[in-house]
């Protein structure tokens, strides 16, 4: 028998930190950097750019909200509270536009918004000539495109929030006399606020965080100051600065997001659970009800796709059809496996070790492990540059720097559904291998990796899909020869190429819809 | 979960390994994509968009034989990008829409001095730096572009007259990170100052307010659209654009040519060879041929610029060349005014 | 791995006593061979302020079964994983086969202590087949002996017929079954089960319970098995251990603890008990429904308690008794009556389940001890709340 002493280092959590110290490192430096720039410079962007930049991504956040909440919380009541024909084809339909990457929406709506657009043909129509509509490239232009983009997080979780309520609840309210619709303000409402909260929270750090469709409708927010400072300038201080108030502004809504959510658990829990009731409506109330979920699903959908689609076909975008064409493709696959695979290699011992030794040091790697939510594309750009040029400047300009970038942005996304296999899993099974003679190698071997392969493989599949879409850190770090699709996308887009953007936009969208359909059917089966 | 359950079927360990194996193999092979692909073509990282230098690479591919690997971002990242590289970088030569961008990159180190009798005779000195390690191609002035159906001609005389209240949401300018808003920028500094200067650029803010856009053909196309009525760009675009809507309702104005003006804005497109390129006689090819009459009338046809080059016409379609007077600010000083140009702009709060 | 493989099945050569149900009680008069299993004064602690279990101490001969009993959070599950090599020990120190495996310097891994271990939710591997399952801890044996002994266990355990099912595809009590076959599979020096039986319905619990019995007796194997259900205890054990708090209160057979329980946790813990004050006068105990021998021997005066069990009171209805019955649960088997004294102590009392006397008949008490059981009156503390005397 060998015998031990306590082992203190084990190579698994040398990995984990390793993981953390990569993730964190490059935040620290930003960090650094910003708070070692120059007052002068500090004081300059306070009185230059910061208050309008500031307002303007928090005035942007809030509109998003305020939309988001309405979409979200009225799609959710119709799709489980009421029945009409055709409700379990809303019920789906309502989260494809998480399919459409931002910069893809915001071009599709440059156009049809735009001078001279369809819409705009149309109101002319109605209103008179010369008559206008918003410019898409406005702060409401940026509202309605980011709304319409991410109200399914509302919709998902005050969806599985009315799934899982105890209806018991509302009877209660209806039998003490009180109306329909005052027990759905009364009782409802207050009962699904913290899935609204954690959703609108969602939504807001997502909107903090965008680039594409900021960039492409050339509305001025933090993250795409940040992404200007770095292409436009010749030193980073200033862009380091804004990434720092990005990096508080999005941790404050994602300690918001936290909160809400464990409120929601405590919220839900209690009471046998049995499904509501569905109202029937008759054909009045069908066809508005499908009216209004038809408006959603097309403006946020349908119509973007039907109109890439044919964008697609045209003679101009057959042409670029060509081996480039395939080669980004090629570039985007690649990068993207890459980038999945190392994320799952570094995430899953961060993630195990939070989960089965919850010390202080483990729970603290998993944390760090979440910063990448709080690192918008252009700030993990940022980050990994100006750490590469410190400490290991051959790897600058190679794929190497735009993969970690990757891993850092994404990991958050990978541990998301690799934690959840690791909690599913009881520790008993892995103690069972150990009392039936395997050691902690052969156990990982034989039955934790077995055990969390579909989570693993989730986990990879998101990462993946995440990283083919991604834009802005793609933008700034990508090797001679390495465009992407998304970067083709945003190339021609932004010079309103319209038809030459849609074939790399359309094979986007359509890869994202299995992803798309792997993570809701998470969220699905759990309501 | 239809997925992932036909890939349940492999064994955990095929698919491990086979995620080891595909990490391993990428990062192995494309940690050193840079110098695997320097071995044949060059590479160069050009601040020019792909639409307008892509096509006379390809033709000097297509005369040579000789590959080029084209990496096209905005110039002053691709500075910044060589200088952090230093000798490792994959780069062999560098294209900029702004003399001042090329400028700061020879002061950097970052450029090889060329002593071509070539570029020499080609290339008035003007538009070369002092010890060519930068080279003009190609000439562009910066004009103003308007709406044949909104405004007469007489209506603008200088660029100043764009900052005037009667154009409120009626101009479109390039935002602020582009190069040659910058040069232009720095230019009205070195002729006005820089309090008429800011008077200026507040204006223009004012004026164009959510009209900030990133590319000059945007600029354009909104004036054709009648979006607004005016806008600042390059004077290609205009032409470009002309060349595919002849009908389009646009017309170029050269601004600044009063009595005692400021003369039009000029800036150049360049290129210099990377310091530490190891492709030299390729590169020095290739701006041989950039500046040789064939590769000059590529810019004027193709571009619709203005050749540096004497012997070469610029498109028959552009305002005469020797009709109009240029600022005469030497292109070499861009480098130190832009710095100064770039505070100015920020307290402005210039997008 | 010093110990030879054998099979317990059938090597004949093993030391082990074969106690039948009825020896066990004298089983602890006779003085053991080395044990199998030996805790010495074994303290864990999760965190420092807090010990789990406390100098426990007792050891298991070759071929006995243990229970450890307590309620939950006693910190039996502790003693198992201590055991097992899950837990570092704080103090003292576990032996397995004359071993040291566990001290606050030595820590064996658990895949080196040749345990065996059913845990309450089985933790079947659900990716693999039921046969895989037993298959698993016998990575060392050569293919062929490996099917033999996987069939062995499948026979052994009735799962024939059931080898390429998954997990998911069993029933409780099979599933229940494929643990132990996998646990015993490998031979372990001790087995230890973890609630065994916690998971089933009452009725598969109590079928199970004797299944898993027969088996432990025919194959020799040294067993621990943590229940906080005392019936379970009793059944199963060849002696129990009671824990409370962390601490050992007492470590005997089955009958011992019933009828001779050391503290009165235990007395309440293993079964419905009774604590009647008395006083000590002249070597008796002198309490309302009657005099005991004062097995304390204490001194004139002092205030103790006697424990008396419902089986030992017996009803006889008077007319004029001043002694009251409250309550009656039927029980199918019996009869339990709640009956208050005249000083309004409450006391318990089985009877037949055909005598059946209405509420408020007035009754006799005859109480037929056999022993006494006496403890000092200020022992009576905290635990014993005495949740049931309704």
């Amino acid at each position: 028998m060998t015998t031990f002493r306590h082992q203190l280092v084990s190579p698994l959590q040398l990995a984990a930190l390793a993981g953390a110290g990569m993730i964190l490192l490059p935040l620290g430096y930003v960090t650094a950097q910003a708070l070692s720039a120059d007052p002068a410079v500090w004081s300059r962007l306070w009185t230059t750019r910061i208050p309008e930049l500031l307002f303007n991504t928090v005035s942007l956040a809030a509109s998003v909200a305020v939309i988001t909440l309405a979409l979200g919380v009225s799609t959710a009541w119709l799709i489980t509270r009421v029945e009409f024909p055709g409700r379990r084809l809303w019920e789906g339909s309502l989260v494809l536009p998480l399919a459409m990457p931002t910069y893809v929406l915001a071009y599709v709506y440059s156009y049809l918004l735009g001078f001279g657009g369809p819409v705009e043909y149309l109101w002319q129509l109605v209103a008179g000539p010369q008559s206008r509509i918003f410019s898409p490239h406005s702060y409401w232009g940026a509202t309605l495109v980011m709304a319409l983009d991410t109200f399914p997080f509302v919709y998902l979780l005050s969806r599985s929030a009315l799934l899982s309520m105890n209806v018991s609840f509302e009877e209660v309210a209806r039998v003490s006399g009180v109306s329909r619709s005052s027990t759905f303000w009364r009782v409802t409402l207050p009962l699904m606020r913290p899935s609204i909260a954690a959703g609108v929270a969602l939504v807001i750090l997502y909107v903090v965080s965008d680039f594409g469709a900021v960039s492409m409708l050339r509305y001025q927010t933090l993250t795409y100051a940040v992404f200007q400072q770095m292409t436009g300038r010749s030193d980073n201080t200033a862009a380091s600065i804004l990434s720092l108030l990005l990096v508080v502004l999005a941790l404050i809504f994602l300690i918001t997001e936290r909160w809400f959510r464990q409120r929601s658990r405590f919220y839900q829990t209690g009471g046998r659970y049995r499904s509501p009731e569905r109202r029937r409506y008759g054909w009045f109330g069908t066809s508005i009800v499908t009216g209004y979920l038809g408006l959603i699903v097309s403006a946020a959908f349908a119509l973007p796709a039907l109109l890439l689609i044919q964008w697609s076909v045209s003679p101009e975008a057959q042409a670029t059809l060509d081996s480039r064409f395939f080669g980004f493709f090629w570039n985007s696959g690649t990068l993207a496996a890459c980038a999945a695979t190392g994320g799952v290699l570094i995430g899953l011992p961060i993630a195990y070790l939070a989960n089965r030794r919850p010390t202080l040091l483990n729970l603290g790697c998993l944390q760090a492990a979440y910063a990448g939510y709080v690192l918008p594309g252009p700030v993990a750009a940022l980050a990994v540059l100006v750490l590469f040029t410190k400490l290991a400047p051959v790897f600058y300009g190679s794929v190497v720097i735009l993969i970690v970038a990757y891993v850092i942005h994404f990991l958050p996304a990978g541990l998301q559904s690799l934690e959840p296999a690791l909690q599913h899993m009881s520790p008993n099974l892995e103690e069972a291998a150990r009392t039936l003679g395997l050691g902690m190698r052969d156990t990982w071997r034989r039955v934790t990796l077995p055990l969390v392969r579909n989570g693993f493989i989730l986990a990879w599949v998101l990462m993946f899909l995440q990283t083919m879409k991604e834009l802005p850190a793609t933008l700034l770090l990508r090797p001679v020869g390495f465009d992407t699709l998304a970067i083709r996308v945003w190339m021609e887009a932004s010079e309103e190429y319209y038809q030459l953007a849609a074939p790399s936009a359309l094979l986007i969208v359509l890869l994202s819809l299995p992803a798309l359909a792997l993570l809701v059917s998470k969220d699905w089966r759990a309501a | 979960m239809p997925f992932v359950r036909s890939l349940s079927g492999l064994s955990h360990r095929t698919i491990l390994s086979g995620f080891l194996l595909l990490f391993a193999a990428g990062l192995g092979f494309w940690s050193f994509v840079p110098s695997a692909l320097a071995a044949d073509p060059l590479t160069i990282y050009s601040g020019r968009s792909e639409r307008l230098i892509k096509p006379v690479l390809d033709s000097f591919t297509a005369n040579t034989g000789i590959s080029v690997e084209l990496l096209s971002s905005g110039t002053t990242e691709l500075v910044n990008r060589l200088k952090a590289e230093g000798d490792r970088t994959p780069a062999d030569l560098l294209i900029t829409n702004d003399a001042g961008s090329l400028e700061l990159a020879r002061m950097a180190g970052l450029l090889y001095p060329l002593n071509m009798q070539e570029v020499e005779q080609a290339i008035p000195t003007q538009f070369r730096a002092s010890d060519n390690a930068w080279i003009g191609l190609s000439g562009r002035f910066w004009v103003v572009v308007y709406n044949r159906t909104m405004v007469q001609p007489n209506q603008v005389k200088s660029l100043l007259d764009l900052a005037d209240p009667k154009w409120k949401n009626k101009i479109a300018i390039p935002n602020s990170g582009s190069e040659y808003l910058q040069a232009g920028v720095s230019i009205i500094r070195a002729t006005h100052g820089d309090e008429k200067t800011r008077q200026f650029l507040q204006g223009i803010k004012i004026n164009a307010d959510s009209q900030v856009y990133q590319k000059s053909s945007q600029i354009v196309d909104a004036v054709a659209k009648g979006q607004v009525a005016l806008g600042i760009v390059n004077h290609y675009y205009v032409y470009r654009h002309l060349a595919v809507q002849p009908d389009a309702p646009i017309a170029v104005l050269i601004p600044d040519q009063q009595e005692g003006g400021m003369g039009a804005i000029m800036n150049v497109a360049g290129i210099g060879v990377v310091k530490s390129s190891k492709h030299l006689d390729s590169a020095k090819q290739l701006v041989e041929f950039l500046v040789a009459q064939a590769g000059q009338k590529l810019f004027a046809d193709l571009d619709k610029e203005y050749p540096l080059r004497q012997d070469v016409k610029a498109d028959p379609a552009l305002v005469e060349r020797n009709s109009f007077r240029a600022a005469t600010i030497p292109l070499s000083k861009l480098a130190e005014l832009r710095e100064p140009t770039l505070v100015l702009i920020e307290q402005v709060g210039l997008r | 791995m010093q110990r030879k493989d054998h099979d317990p099945v059938t090597s004949e050569h093993s030391t082990a006593r074969t106690p039948s149900q009825g020896s066990a009680f004298q089983g602890n008069l006779f003085t053991p061979a080395s044990p199998i299993l030996e805790l010495r004064h074994v303290s864990c602690a999760y965190d420092a302020g807090r010990p789990a279990i406390q100098e426990i101490s007792f050891a298991a001969r070759e071929g006995e079964i243990l229970c450890l009993l307590g309620p939950s959070g006693c910190g039996k599950t502790t003693v198992l994983r201590a055991i097992a090599g899950f837990e570092p020990v704080r103090s003292g120190q576990i032996f397995l086969s004359g071993q040291l495996v566990s001290s606050p310097d030595v820590m064996t891994p658990t895949e080196n202590r040749r345990v065996g271990m059913v845990f309450q939710e089985y933790a079947l591997f659900p990716h693999l087949r039921v046969q895989d399952n037993i298959a698993f801890g016998l990575h060392n044996l050569p293919r062929s002996e490996r099917f033999e002994r996987v069939q062995e266990m499948l026979r052994l355990t009735g799962l024939k017929g059931f080898e390429r099912r998954y997990p998911h595809e069993l029933s409780g009590g099979q599933q229940q079954r494929v643990a132990l076959a996998r646990a015993l599979a490998q031979n372990p020096v001790v087995l230890l089960l973890d609630e065994p039986f916690s998971n089933l319905d009452p009725d598969m619990a109590g079928r199970m319970r004797q299944e898993v019995h027969d088996l432990l007796r025919r194959t020799k194997t040294t067993t621990v098995l943590v229940t906080h259900d005392h019936d379970e205890a009793f059944a199963v054990a060849d002696r129990v251990a009671v824990l409370n708090q962390g601490r050992l209160e007492q470590f005997d057979t089955p009958e011992m603890m019933y009828h001779m329980p050391a503290t009165p946790f235990v007395a309440d813990f293993v079964g419905q008990a009774d604590f009647i004050p008395g006083t000590v006068s002249r070597g008796m105990v002198h309490t309302e429904i009657g005099e005991f021998p004062d097995t304390l021997q204490c001194f004139d005066g002092a205030a103790v308690v006697v424990m008396i069990r419902p089986d030992d009171i017996h009803l006889v209805p008077t007319e004029g008794a001043r002694s009251r019955v409250l309550t009656r649960q039927f029980r199918g088997s019996e009869n339990l009556y709640t009956i208050q004294l005249p000083s309004g102590q409450i006391v318990h009392s089985s009877e037949s389940s055909t005598s059946v006397y209405k509420e408020g008949t007035a009754v006799e008490l005859r109480v037929s001890a056999t022993h006494t059981v006496v403890f000092l009156n200020d022992q009576l503390t905290t635990p014993l709340s005495s949740p049931d005397g309704i």
